[in-house]
């Protein structure tokens, strides 16, 4: 998926991130990781993820460190 | 001595009318009834106790879902040791009491009345449609009337004029007996107070608002006056043209999310008319304009009758035998997996469908496609109830019983508009009002439950569209600031840590109503107002709709209700509680029953790997363990080509969800569209297959309403095209070579108790011994459960969630200055397919555009003219009404009507946590215009051509005929 489907997923990732209360934004993060886990198809996952390595650049922070983690979650397996 | 306690009002037989309500005291009292002992509640009526005793006693005025009013006589008594012949409907039951409901006396006297009734009433029994099924005919043969010693020359109302003005039923003033029997039900059950008693004595006449015809009063047109009326003089047109039904079977209403039982009266396999069943335990016998009147749908001619298939969606259709159809459904799917892949595929189960059908489909995806590419229409309404009571309180479902509302003190309305979208629970709503207990609506608009007669204290919250968070954090914020808790209820029920951080957050100054009263745009004194009379009753009870859930916060939005009712304690018992009012039939159901991609059947998530085990074990093959697509998600992966075919079952995704331009975009990005559907819908103007579906009246089934009950639904005709839609189904996944095997859908039942851990003790037969049933139905709760989380939550301890406010990107600009926000209105169901084939339409024909006056005259607008529409993702055309409910600024209209396009103007604009459309708030400019927008000129031309294509459809091969 690329162009309208990407963007969209990236401003899901971001509303998710603005919307996770976190005591810190670790925390934050680790919340949003889970959501992403729980939630998302493999495709939306796997494309978050490619999005992130190519630079992510529309990515909030706290966005891009839940992707971060999430890449760590489905390592883990 | 027989004794009578019924708790349960309606444990006596639901067909008998024993005359009076039932009366709850748990004082019994013992009296003699023609010699015989019987015991009954305190104030129970002599009539009631006497029909308890099987002793039938005359009467015409009274009937048993209408408080007594004493007015016809036929009911006099004789008691020992008082005087004259009182009225035994309106007298009570007092120990000792010694009654004679038959002697001589009181059978002259009986006579003379009636004498006197049929002296002004016509005498045409044979022609007339009550024929059989008429009381007055009734009460002359149980008298004895033999004569009447007065003529028929007098004065008399025997050329009263007849009103046929509403399309289901007429009125016949000549046949009135003016008992008040439907003046009183307009009252007490249906809580219009349309009608009327006009003149007085001889003049005395049931006159409809100010003595107008029944459509152009406030009638409602529930039915409960027809179905209250003794004589023919209100009656169902249907019955005038067919005759009295022979024989009736109960099944549940396919309309809203109440879930209404009737039954169904029918000749043969035809349904004369549908009967609200007073032993229907959601709707106690009441019913509204959709469920009594509007099922003429089923017999449409527009009904799909035929399998159909086409290569592509610009060439006729080709009507073709179920094997057909099935065959190349089948190939086609499996020729797009083999060469997109296994997730290039998926379906979309139905909240019309039963529980049965819409778990089959889920199994198809899952077990047949390889997938968990499903999601169902609950997306697009209610997924963020289930993300946000989950997450809350430990299940997605409401926590009442309808019932419940009756012991509420206080009555907190949130987005919802029950008189409109849950007609038969929004007369429930106002019948506690009467009563007394207060209430608080927090909407834009001011909607007519603000306006029930009678009702006690009301209080109005319009809050700007979109700040629905802000607003209940300010709630929030008074209950705790002004120690309105209830801290035995939080320190023994809820997690200590979450709350502590939840209260450290709502007390900050920042969430009080003072600092968000320009956010809300509503005066903090009212939030004030608002959160002490919701905190400071006894029972304080919270609805809610999709006014709540169709935002971008709309799973913050749960939690913060849910947040609300456990700080006050009002979780747990009846009279309080959390309570989701669902849109469609079976929402609940079709979110049980394992719609969500995420989620298999009880909400149990797909990575389990517990979970799967058990399913792979019944199921037979392996379940994949990452979620699937959603519906939103869908859409954009068919646009970026990677997902290639959808099975769509009685839903119409091309009318429904946002951004009608998006949806038709995916539509077409599609190789495969395989819709099954009652008629040719919107989406089924882009599909290669059109399998027929199957109304409610011919299907078995079960459907759960809001409150988590399980109802029967029960065939009454065969499926005009031969299958029941669980049945086409199977078909799919035998032919795709996934075998299933099932002959009714009691086995499919069976399967979901076998795995859902809160269905355990569901079955059939348990559900027509109870007649329904309210899941969770397991070992702990054998009779199911009316009341939720008495003891415990499902996670245990209930979780208060911090409910940050974020405000929508959706927000007014200089090019789009007005807020948009959608609706439902009583006379038209969602994409309004059924009810748009019905009479239904003379209420509602076209969607309009409701603006506030001052809005209107800034833009030199006046009612009636044709207005554009503009978002930042389309245009649409629609005629205006100008409208106070509105409040400046904001701007309303509904989306039953495919060609009003209210959809091509909503956006991709969605709830964090689940996708679900932010329907309730749009930004858009309003505009005179004189032509109907591109979009609806296209739609037009599309329209045109897909009838043609279906009218024109060949037919290679002669027509299946049945199975």
């Amino acid at each position: 998926m690329s162009g309208q489907g990407l963007d969209q997923l990236v401003k899901m990732v971001n509303q998710i991130s603005a919307n996770m209360h976190g005591a810190t934004d670790e925390q934050a993060a680790d919340k949003v990781a889970t959501h992403l886990q729980k939630f998302w198809a493999r495709s939306m996952k796997a494309q978050i993820l490619a999005y992130a390595d190519d630079g992510g650049e529309d990515l909030t922070p706290i966005s891009r460190k839940a992707v971060e983690k999430l890449r760590e979650v489905r390592a883990a397996g | 001595m027989l004794n009578y306690y019924d708790p349960s009002q309606h444990r006596p037989d639901p067909n008998q009318d024993l005359g009076t309500p039932a009366r709850l005291s748990e004082k019994q009292i013992a009296l003699t009834i023609d010699g015989l002992e019987i015991s009954v509640p305190e104030g129970t009526s002599v009539m009631r106790a006497a029909a308890l005793a099987g002793i039938t006693i005359p009467k015409l005025c009274a009937t048993d879902n209408l408080e007594a009013f004493g007015s016809c006589r036929l009911c006099a008594v004789q008691i020992e040791g008082r005087r004259g012949y009182p009225a035994s409907c309106t007298t009570p039951v007092s120990e000792g009491m010694d009654v004679t409901t038959q002697n001589g006396k009181l059978a002259k006297l009986r006579r003379n009345i009636m004498e006197l009734y049929i002296s002004d009433h016509p005498l045409d029994c044979l022609t007339c449609p009550a024929n059989g099924d008429c009381e007055l005919q009734d009460m002359a043969g149980a008298v004895g009337l033999r004569e009447v010693r007065y003529g028929f020359e007098g004065a008399n109302h025997l050329d009263a004029p007849t009103d046929d003005s509403n399309p289901y039923f007429s009125f016949d003033a000549s046949k009135c007996i003016v008992c008040s029997r439907c003046v009183r039900a307009c009252e007490e059950v249906q809580g219009t107070f349309a009608l009327t008693i006009d003149g007085r004595g001889f003049d005395s006449k049931v006159a409809a608002g100010q003595d107008e015809d029944f459509m152009d009063s406030e009638c409602v047109s529930c039915g409960a006056c027809v179905q209250a009326c003794p004589t023919s003089t209100l009656m169902e047109k249907s019955v005038i043209d067919q005759g009295v039904p022979e024989h009736s079977v109960v099944t549940t209403c396919a309309y809203c999310g109440v879930g209404c039982s009737f039954k169904a009266e029918m000749k043969g396999d035809q349904l004369v008319r549908m009967v609200p069943y007073k032993g229907g335990d959601a709707n106690h016998g009441h019913s509204c304009v959709k469920g009594r009147f509007a099922f003429g749908y089923a017999t449409h001619k527009d009904r799909i009758k035929t399998p159909m298939i086409r290569d592509s969606i610009n060439e006729p259709w080709r009507e073709v035998s179920w094997e057909e159809a099935i065959q190349f459904s089948a190939r086609r799917l499996k020729e797009i997996q083999a060469k997109y892949g296994r997730e290039s595929i998926g379906g979309i189960t139905s909240s019309r469908c039963t529980n049965e059908e819409t778990y089959l489909v889920q199994k198809l995806i899952r077990a047949a496609f390889g997938n968990n590419n499903t999601d169902t229409c609950a997306r697009v309404c209610h997924s963020p109830t289930g993300f946000g009571l989950k997450t809350t309180l430990g299940e997605s479902a409401g926590t009442q019983t309808f019932d419940s509302v009756m012991k509420a003190d206080t009555i907190l309305v949130i987005g919802a508009n029950p008189t409109d979208a849950h007609p038969v629970f929004g007369s429930q709503m106002r019948r506690r009002l009467r009563q007394g207990a207060t209430l608080i609506v927090a909407d834009p608009r001011r909607i007519d439950l603000l306006k029930t007669p009678h009702g006690g204290h009301m209080l109005h919250l319009p809050l700007r569209p979109g700040t629905n968070v802000a607003l209940i954090n300010s709630l929030a914020h008074v209950v705790v600031s002004e120690g309105l808790e209830d801290q035995a209820f939080i320190e023994a029920r809820c997690e200590s840590g979450a709350y502590q951080a939840w209260r450290d957050f709502i007390l900050e100054e920042r969430n009080s109503p003072e600092a968000l009263e320009a956010v809300t745009g509503v005066a903090a004194e009212k939030v004030r107002e608002a959160a002490r009379a919701y905190a400071e009753v006894h029972n304080g009870a919270i609805y809610y709709g999709l006014g709540v859930t169709e935002h971008s916060q709309g799973s913050t939005m749960v939690m913060g209700i849910a947040n609300l009712a456990m700080a006050t304690g009002n979780i747990g018992r009846e009279g309080v509680g959390v309570n989701p009012l669902r849109g469609q039939n079976n929402v609940q159901g079709s979110c049980d029953m394992g719609s969500f991609p995420h989620e298999l059947p009880g909400y149990q998530h797909v990575a389990d790997p517990a979970v799967r085990d058990r399913f792979e074990a019944v199921w037979k093959v392996k379940i994949d363990d990452e979620p699937g697509l959603r519906i939103p998600n869908m859409f954009d992966s068919a646009i970026a080509g990677t997902f290639k075919a959808l099975y769509v079952q009685g839903e119409d995704i091309a009318q429904s969800d946002p951004n009608t331009q998006h949806v038709q975009a995916a539509l077409t990005s599609l190789d495969c569209l395989i819709v099954q559907d009652i008629f040719l819908n919107e989406t089924a103007k882009y599909a290669h297959v059109l399998l027929p579906g199957s109304t409610f009246l011919e299907k078995n089934g079960t459907f759960t309403n809001a409150e988590r009950r399980i109802n029967r639904v029960r065939k009454v005709m065969p499926p005009v095209a031969g299958k029941e839609d669980w049945e086409v189904t199977q078909d799919l996944a035998n032919a795709l070579g996934y075998p299933m095997n099932y002959s009714h859908p009691s086995e499919i039942m069976d399967e979901i108790a076998l795995l859902t851990p809160t269905f355990t003790g569901v079955n059939y037969a348990k559900l027509e011994q109870q007649g329904s049933i309210q899941w969770p139905c397991n070992d702990s709760h054998p009779d199911g459960t009316p009341t939720m989380h008495e003891v415990d939550f499902p996670i245990g301890k209930g979780h208060f969630a911090v409910t940050e406010y974020v405000p929508t990107e959706e927000r007014t600009t200089r090019r789009f200055p007005l807020l948009l926000t959608t609706g439902r209105i009583l006379s038209q169901y969602n994409v309004g397919a059924q009810t748009r084939r019905t009479a239904n339409s003379q209420w509602h024909d076209e969607d309009v555009l409701e603006i506030h006056p001052s809005d209107a005259e800034l833009r030199g607008i006046r009612d009636g003219d044709w207005l554009g529409v503009s978002s930042r993702v389309g245009h649409t055309v629609l005629r205006c009404r100008i409208s106070d409910r509105m409040q400046p600024g904001v701007v309303y209209t509904t989306f039953h009507h495919p060609g009003s396009g209210a959809n091509v103007i909503t956006t991709d604009s969605s709830d964090w946590a689940t996708n679900c459309p932010e329907y309730k708030v749009t930004a858009v400019q309003v505009e005179k215009v004189s032509q109907p927008s591109r979009w609806q000129q296209n739609f037009q031309d599309f329209d045109r051509r897909q009838k043609d294509y279906l009218e024109n459809a060949s037919a290679d091969e002669p027509a299946p005929m049945g199975k």
